[in-house]
């Protein structure tokens, strides 16, 4: 008897080593703290993590188990999502959807089997933490005996590569400034768009018909970004390399808003890999890598003692971020040319319709292949003015050398490895709309934020088909945890897998994936700002396990819920010479409470103040309904004042409720028709910021009060402008006009 | 009057020490910049010139730039690389290609000769593909000319559209009707006649405006005959809804990608494919 428990016991010593050498644990201790960091030359708040911005690099290798220590230092909570990452639902890292926030002082362990290989990142998920610091690179390596190991590929030199971009201001301001319409993010880039700018371009006809069809400015991205950055530095050197040498770089886009465009001065690109997944390697000129999405890449250094500028563009090419491989000169790229913004806005207007919905002329595009952002790429449609040396050097260069340039599409991307999913599976099919409308910064699916829908239940062992489409002006990078999806690319069964999808404007595209991972998971626009707006959903298995991470999931989702659909307060000021002029509003995604008011400085000017609850109503809402309560006061002797309509009121003490609604006409101009308490009706027509010249903005109103205001507002930073206007009431007046 | 005399020295003091401040800030160098004639010269000081910053002086014979700048504003890399941007070298940093390409004749010096080292690749074996040998056959080679057509037309080149539809009435003119099969040959007389006018016009005009105009009708009846004839390679017939005025044109192509013959660059990739031909 004794015998065979010592053989047991030597049997269990055995297995246990085994497992030991198997399931290798790797252990990383992560410290999130507040620091100071200055990218712009201003000294600003980030988070670090082991005191470093990006986060540090994490490599395993698939087969360990990772185990990651988090030990959050900050004032606020905070949390780590593993970006591409199949894992247990509650190691996903969201917070209300997955587990509790990581709270001031408490330390969370994350802990999961790297059951893959490739290229991924992970970012904080809570609030907007991402924006300030809290991305990284997370490598997980394949093992040498893997089947899928490629020679020549796999066993490269490599660098993982995390591009990002830094804002001066605090992107809970940004994101409020967003939904502000503020804007000086426009004056900085220089894409304000403005009636004078128009008219010097030759595009007066074109801003006209974009005005009319109630678009605002367009752009390829909404944020002024002060700095770009790889790997925390906006240029930096790799000079280990030497020519003859290939390089793989492991490229992740960490940015909160920034698509990048990749170029290479030593020649071609060769893609080996997206989001973290294999494809047959394919050669490029140049590529988009979309928020979120990662892509490896080969690049040869061809030249002995030269290093080779690797350059990051971001889509609005108002900068860009380098580094350079190689040591020795330094061959530079030439740089992206600006966009020829009123192009965009001509294609922009043949395309939009006068409901604000898109008509994609039956196109049926998808996949990336047909980019209309062409048309304001000077380096395909020519340079606006170039000088001419001499006739032939133009012709020759500009034109001709885009003939055979390859930009990298989705359709290009294939597996080399079959990736169909089970045949006998029964098929779940989704259809979602992407919707938005600029002019408030709503971003939403199927015209519903997250805290306007439930979640959306899935079966496990069911394939999930979703068809998108991009019906917004602008393109999202579509995000599913825990999941990679297949591509429907045109590949056949060598679909490529990903985790992020970018879809242009007016695109169709169809992913699919089998549901194998139960758990609640986010799908969501991966621009941050597009997040935090409610452009999300959640995918919830059926008859899930509990989470002990999160024991009250109901309590969870309504908290979650409420994170992307905050209130926005902004508050406007004139002191003029005449008297003061204001407006404060709260609003979010579909209610508004503003209060304009105006006082003079003595009774004759009087002083009165407009309030407003509304609510918007439509999907590119351009009808707010409300109930107002008016109240003013004025000494004019008694004398009345005689409306358009033939009704009277003295104004000198007034106040009353009232019942209106507001329009948003062509021309952006805003009709409201009111009526009182008293039986008065007032209907005004509107429009504030008229671009006339960068910085310059026309406003003016009438109505049936026979009140009429007309003004000219200089901006002359982002809190601060200039001011000049009549008003029917005070007079001419001259200030300063003060916003936040 | 004495205290004027005070104001003075005071004054010459504090302009001294202003003037000392900035010094201390300037900083001189000399590098090489590679270039030719006078016209690089005005180039490069124009773009390393920066008001209150720097400060470039370059001389074109002994290619030596005398680089005086606020070191506390800017640096010497940053100066060199600007330079670079508008075509020139330096020992830091090489103008890129295209930017140095793009320099007038006059000032396209010659460059520092790189060393090439080439990377030894593991070698691979090359799946060899058969070809297949064909007997001269006249409407493919009407065919190869409406290719050629398009793609100048791709590249809005209204002179070499003109030649290349010159050769296309050549191989129109030299197809021996007799000797195609019957369906064909039935699919070439309807269009023959057309297909010759269509292309004597475009050969006729160098305007690349006109040319398309023409190209429409041409690439129609071109792909009622390619239908029935068949091409070598598998052809793409593709429609770009926003061409001839909203109306919208076809074309043939021998790739898959769209290269919009109607717009040139400016719409280079509208497009879809709406059918596509196969092989024989």
């Amino acid at each position: 008897m004794k015998k065979y428990i010592k053989w047991f016991a030597a049997l269990l010593g055995i297995l246990s080593t085994t497992t030991i050498f198997s399931q290798n644990i790797v252990r990383y201790n992560l410290t999130v703290t507040d620091t100071i960091v200055n990218f712009s030359g201003k000294e600003k708040r980030g988070i670090a993590v082991n005191g470093q911005i990006p986060m540090p690099t994490l490599t395993f290798t698939e087969g360990d188990i990772a185990e990651i220590v988090v030990h959050n230092k900050l004032k606020e909570s905070t949390s780590l999502h593993w970006h591409g990452v199949y894992l247990p639902n509650k190691e996903d890292g969201v917070p209300y959807l997955t587990q509790m926030p990581i709270e001031p002082n408490e330390t969370f362990t994350y802990r999961f089997p790297i059951i893959q290989s490739g290229t991924h990142w992970y970012h904080s998920h809570s609030g907007f933490q991402e924006q300030i610091g809290m991305y990284g690179s997370l490598v997980l390596l394949k093992k040498k005996e893997d089947p899928t190991f490629r020679k020549g590929i796999d066993d490269l030199p490599e660098v993982p590569i995390i591009l990002s971009e830094w804002t001066d201001i605090k992107p809970e301001n940004v994101h409020r400034m967003l939904h502000n319409a503020n804007d000086w993010p426009a004056i900085k880039k220089g894409t304000v768009q403005s009636y004078s700018e128009a008219i010097k371009a030759g595009h007066f006809k074109t801003k006209l018909g974009n005005e009319m069809k109630r678009m605002l400015a367009m752009d390829v991205s909404d944020v002024y970004y002060d700095k770009f950055l790889i790997n925390g530095k906006n240029e930096s050197q790799l000079s280990q390399f030497k020519g003859g040498e290939k390089v793989r770089l492991r490229i992740s886009n960490g940015g909160a808003s920034s698509y990048f465009w990749l170029n290479y001065a030593g020649g071609k690109m060769t893609v080996v890999a997206n989001d973290g997944n294999d494809v047959e390697p394919v050669e490029v000129d140049r590529l988009i890598i979309g928020v979120a999405e990662t892509y490896d890449i080969v690049v040869t250094i061809p030249n002995k003692d030269i290093a080779y500028e690797f350059l990051a563009t971001p889509e609005d090419r108002t900068k860009s971020t380098s580094i350079y491989l190689g040591n020795g000169k330094i061959q530079l790229k030439s740089r992206m040319p600006k966009l020829k913004y009123f192009e965009g806005m001509k294609m922009m207007n043949d395309m939009m319709n006068m409901d604000g919905s898109m008509d994609d002329m039956g196109m049926g595009m998808s996949l990336q292949k047909m980019d209309m952002n062409t048309v304001m790429y000077p380096e395909i449609t020519g340079m606006p003015k170039m000088k001419t040396y001499n006739k032939e050097s133009r012709s020759n260069h500009s034109i001709n050398a885009n003939k055979d340039f390859v930009t990298l599409n989705y359709s290009m991307l294939k597996s080399p490895q079959s990736t169909t999913l089970p045949k006998d599976a029964p098929v779940r099919e989704l259809r979602f709309e992407l919707t938005g409308n600029m002019n408030r910064y709503v971003w939403s699916m199927d015209n519903k934020v997250l805290s306007e829908s439930d979640k959306i239940l899935i079966r496990k062992g069911e394939n999930v088909r979703i068809t998108l489409y991009n019906g917004s002006m602008m393109r999202h990078p579509m995000h599913l945890h825990g999941h990679d999806f297949r591509v429907l690319n045109g590949q056949g069964e060598f679909a490529p897998l990903k985790n992020v999808l970018d879809i242009m404007p007016m695109e169709t595209d169809t992913i699919e994936f089998l549901a194998n991972a139960e758990g609640d998971w986010f799908f969501h626009c991966h621009i941050l700002y597009h997040m935090m707006a409610g452009m999300n959903r959640v995918f919830s298995y059926e008859k899930q396990a509990k989470n002990p991470y999160l024991p009250n999931k109901k309590w969870a989702y309504k908290k979650l819920q409420s994170e992307s659909n905050k209130f926005h307060f902004m508050i406007e000021n004139d002191f003029t010479t005449n008297g003061n002029d204001g407006m404060a509003m709260l609003q979010n995604t579909r209610w508004s409470f503003g209060t304009e008011w105006s006082l003079g400085y003595h009774d004759g000017h009087g002083y009165e103040t407009e309030t407003h609850i509304g609510r918007y109503i439509g999907k590119n809402q351009w009808f707010l309904l409300f109930v107002g309560f008016d109240w003013r006061y004025r000494k004019q002797n008694g004398e009345a004042d005689r409306n358009l309509f033939g009704q009277t009121n003295t104004k000198d003490q007034r106040a009353v409720l009232s019942l209106g609604g507001e329009y948003t006409l062509p021309m952006l101009v805003k009709l409201q028709g009111e009526v009182f308490t008293d039986g008065n009706v007032r209907f005004q027509l509107m429009r504030e910021d008229i671009p006339i010249s960068p910085k310059l903005r026309w406003a003016f109103m009438v109505n049936t009060d026979k009140e009429y205001m007309t003004g000219f507002k200089y901006i002359v930073s982002r809190n601060t402008g200039i001011t000049m206007h009549y008003d029917s009431d005070m007079g001419i007046g001259f200030g300063v006009s003060l916003n936040y | 009057m004495k205290s004027l005399k005070y104001l003075m020295i005071v004054l010459l003091l504090l302009s001294i020490t202003l003037c000392n401040a900035q010094s201390k800030n300037q900083k001189t160098d000399t590098v090489k910049i590679y270039g030719n004639c006078g016209m690089c010269e005005s180039t490069i000081e124009k773009a390393g010139n920066m008001k209150n910053q720097s400060n470039v002086d370059w001389n074109k014979e002994t290619k030596m730039a005398t680089i005086s700048y606020d070191s506390l504003k800017t640096s010497k890399k940053e100066i060199l690389k600007r330079i670079a941007f508008a075509g020139y070298d330096s020992d830091t940093f090489l103008s890129p290609d295209d930017t140095y390409s793009n320099l007038p004749s006059c000032c396209q010096y010659e460059r520092a000769k790189k060393e090439i080292v080439l990377y030894e690749e593991p070698k691979m074996k090359m799946p060899t593909r058969m070809m297949e040998i064909v007997k001269t056959n006249y409407l493919m080679l009407v065919f190869d000319s409406y290719f050629a057509v398009k793609n100048a037309l791709v590249n809005s080149d209204g002179n070499l559209t003109s030649t290349k539809s010159t050769e296309l009435v050549k191989s129109l003119e030299n197809v021996k009707m007799n000797e195609l099969k019957m369906e064909v040959h039935m699919g070439w007389m309807k269009v023959m006649k057309e297909l010759k006018a269509d292309a004597n016009k475009m050969a006729k005009s160098k305007d690349e405006k006109s040319q398309r105009t023409n190209f429409i009708s041409l690439s129609n009846n071109m792909f009622s005959l390619l239908k029935i004839a068949k091409y070598r390679e598998p052809v793409y017939y593709q429609f770009c809804p926003m061409a001839n005025d909203g109306k919208g044109a076809s074309w043939l192509s021998t790739k898959s990608a769209v290269k919009n013959p109607y717009y040139g660059s400016a719409m280079l990739s509208c497009g879809k494919t709406v059918e596509i031909i196969k092989i024989k």
